[in-house]
């Protein structure tokens, strides 16, 4: 167990303020979702709502098909990690993570042995007679986590647990929780604003913004067929380039430039109503193809403005050749032609990359399976 | 060897130091001098006299059988005790209230205080009749009752923010590993707000003790406490300085303790806080 339904759940505070707005989904049993949005989009209120910290305004939240919106947090038998890891100061490290297994009443052997071994697992074992308050933050946050972890819960809920950590051991730790899932076989919901995090842990992300759900599905989804602008710029490092075009037919658009009119076809179609109005073509840096000269019909040329270097990659800031002199951004992987500035850059607009939005930021394309 | 130069500011700060510390010890310091001192030598004029003189047990013995020093002593206490165990009785519940569910969304928390905004003297007319009517004057039970009125907000509103220290998560925390509300306060949130208690009962505890206008005007003989009996040596014909001087040597002796044991606690009380970034 267990599978967790939402149903058109509202947070509404003092009476007018929208927390949450009309929120339905499912994490099915066993799966990982993570919640990704920006901060103050609702995915710590939905998490409370979950944990019965925060009542429901409106809607219905199910574990197993069964209403839980009246029972108390205890009663739902969930763990929750918190952000500010709420650790209690008086208490070792050793006592912070039995204590929820104090309160079950669980024999003093068998809290020895669970505590030991969630220790290990991450990396606490030579700190349990310490007190929090001698630990750094990250070890801090890693106390909260065991101690929601230690409990066997139905379901896992943790709220941005890892960031307070430093990048290596980030990393190291978002494998234990990922391993850690799949041994206690349990249904994980995990808070997050940090879309790398999301990607390499779950099964499906859920993303929110202003209360709203935007879109739920695998990351390959989320990535490749963005319903809307929001998430294409959100998801994605550096964040997906937006150009003006016009549509000319329900199968290709066109951009001003100054050699005259070009066209993009893609792949799939619109709806035949959009022809000639003008909507927003969108495409990821990491999607542009550099090649060596222009001529083919989805080439378009542009003068590189920025240059930085980050390692593995380059990430060029290129001026559009279109008539609104737009920038947009351009990652060259390693191994590729190195640029400099003001340089002609050719880039290819490959048609299954493009994507396409109307004025109210919708994804448009119908794509044939 | 470096000589080590004294800057202007070491200077400026022994000055203010030097000051402070005649403003505070000064008056300390004449109590304790003329409490062992003989009539005589309190009146005498010479300034030798003030700091050399023959100590003597004479105002003492006189404080301890002439007068009812030990019966006002004795009331002192009870009331100061008992009102400051009352307090806490009521504030505690009333500041978490306050701080966790935003009771009365903050107008409540308000008009708690603002009974310590006007001067206690206003509302000792209405008091007195009252008193006078349903028999409570001069006796323990009233004085107890007009010290809770004046603490109950000042103690409230003090354990307020000692309450809003602690961090919200915890309770979360423990409420989701299945402790009942009570267990939590037991275990969680009295812990760490203990030093707040602290403080806050050493405050009612020292105002209380030292409340004077009040008892003055609610006792007559059987519920006088100290600082009634101690203003009495202030007579139309003579003031005894002797008597005064022991009386008020006794009396502040606790106080002083309390505030010694309790420096710790206050220092403490200001720093502590659980959640950190």
């Amino acid at each position: 167990m267990s599978r967790v339904d939402c149903k058109n759940i509202w947070k509404i505070y003092n009476g007018n303020v929208i927390g949450i707005k009309d929120l339905t989904f499912t994490c099915n049993d066993k799966e990982f979702l993570a919640i990704l949005g920006p901060s103050g989009g609702g995915k710590s209120s939905t998490l409370r709502m979950l944990a019965g910290l925060e009542e429901i305004s409106k809607g219905e939240v199910l574990f197993d098909g069964k209403k839980v919106n009246q029972l108390g947090p205890a009663k739902r038998n969930i763990a929750l990690a918190f952000e500010s890891y709420a650790l209690y100061y008086r208490l070792s490290v050793y006592e912070n993570i039995a204590f929820p297994l104090r309160a079950k009443g669980i024999s003093n052997k068998d809290v020895d042995k669970r505590v030991k071994d969630i220790a290990e697992a991450l990396n606490l074992a030579s700190i349990l007679k310490k007190r929090p308050a001698e630990l750094a933050g990250g070890y801090q946050q890693r106390v909260s986590l065991a101690r929601a972890l230690i409990r066997k819960p139905n379901l896992t809920l943790l709220d941005e647990p890892l960031s307070h950590m430093d990048q290596r051991i980030r990393a190291e730790i978002r494998a234990h929780i990922r391993s850690i899932h799949e041994e206690l076989g349990n249904t994980t919901i995990y808070v997050t604003h940090d879309q790398a995090e999301a990607i390499s842990l779950c099964d499906r992300i859920l993303i929110l913004n202003y209360g709203e759900l935007q879109q739920i599905g695998t990351v390959d989804d989320i990535y490749n067929n963005p319903v809307n602008k929001f998430v294409a710029f959100f998801v994605g490092e550096p964040g997906m380039n937006f150009i003006k075009c016009t549509v000319e037919s329900p199968d290709n658009v066109s951009l001003q430039t100054s050699e005259g009119k070009k066209i993009f076809g893609f792949s799939g179609a619109v709806n035949p109503k959009y022809v000639g109005s003008e909507i927003t073509m969108g495409i990821r840096p990491q999607q542009i193809g550099v090649v060596e000269h222009g001529g083919k019909k989805s080439i378009m040329s542009g003068l590189v403005k920025i240059v930085e270097f980050q390692g593995d990659n380059d990430i060029l800031t290129v001026e559009l050749d279109d008539i609104n002199k737009i920038r947009i951004k351009v990652v060259i992987p390693a191994g590729g032609k190195r640029f400099k500035r003001e340089e002609t850059c050719w880039m290819d607009f490959q048609p299954e990359y493009i994507h396409l939005f109307d004025e109210a930021e919708k994804a448009i394309i119908e794509r044939r399976s | 060897m470096i000589k080590k130069k004294i800057t202007n500011e070491e200077i400026g700060f022994w000055i203010v130091t030097i000051i402070v510390l005649i403003v505070v010890l000064g008056p300390l310091l004449w109590i304790y001098l003329t409490a062992f001192k003989s009539a005589s030598d309190i009146f005498s004029g010479s300034l030798s006299k003030q700091i050399l003189f023959t100590p003597t047990l004479e105002n003492f013995k006189r404080l301890f059988t002439e007068y009812p020093f030990f019966a006002s002593l004795f009331n002192t206490i009870i009331i100061s005790v008992v009102s400051t165990i009352l307090v806490m009785v009521i504030s505690l519940p009333a500041a978490y209230s306050f701080a966790r569910w935003d009771t009365g969304g903050g107008h409540l928390l308000f008009v708690t205080i603002s009974t310590r905004m006007f001067p206690g003297v206003v509302a000792a007319l209405p008091f007195f009749l009252l008193f006078r009517n349903i028999g409570l004057l001069d006796t323990h039970i009233g004085l107890i009752l007009l010290h809770m009125y004046f603490n109950v907000s000042f103690a409230t509103f003090l354990l307020y923010g000692f309450f809003k220290d602690v961090p919200v998560e915890l309770e979360q925390a423990a409420l989701i590993d299945g402790y009942g509300r009570i267990d939590i306060l037991r275990r969680i949130v009295f812990p760490l707000v203990l030093p707040g208690i602290a403080i806050t009962s050493a405050f009612c505890m020292i105002w209380s003790w030292n409340e004077f206008l009040f008892a003055f005007l609610f006792t007559r003989d059987i519920a006088r406490p100290m600082t009634v009996l101690i203003s009495s040596f202030w007579g139309s014909i003579e003031v005894q300085y002797g008597t005064m001087a022991a009386g008020v040597a006794i009396a502040i002796l606790p106080i002083l303790i309390v505030a010694w044991v309790m420096q710790r606690y206050i220092i403490r009380g200001l720093t502590f806080g659980a959640v950190k970034g």
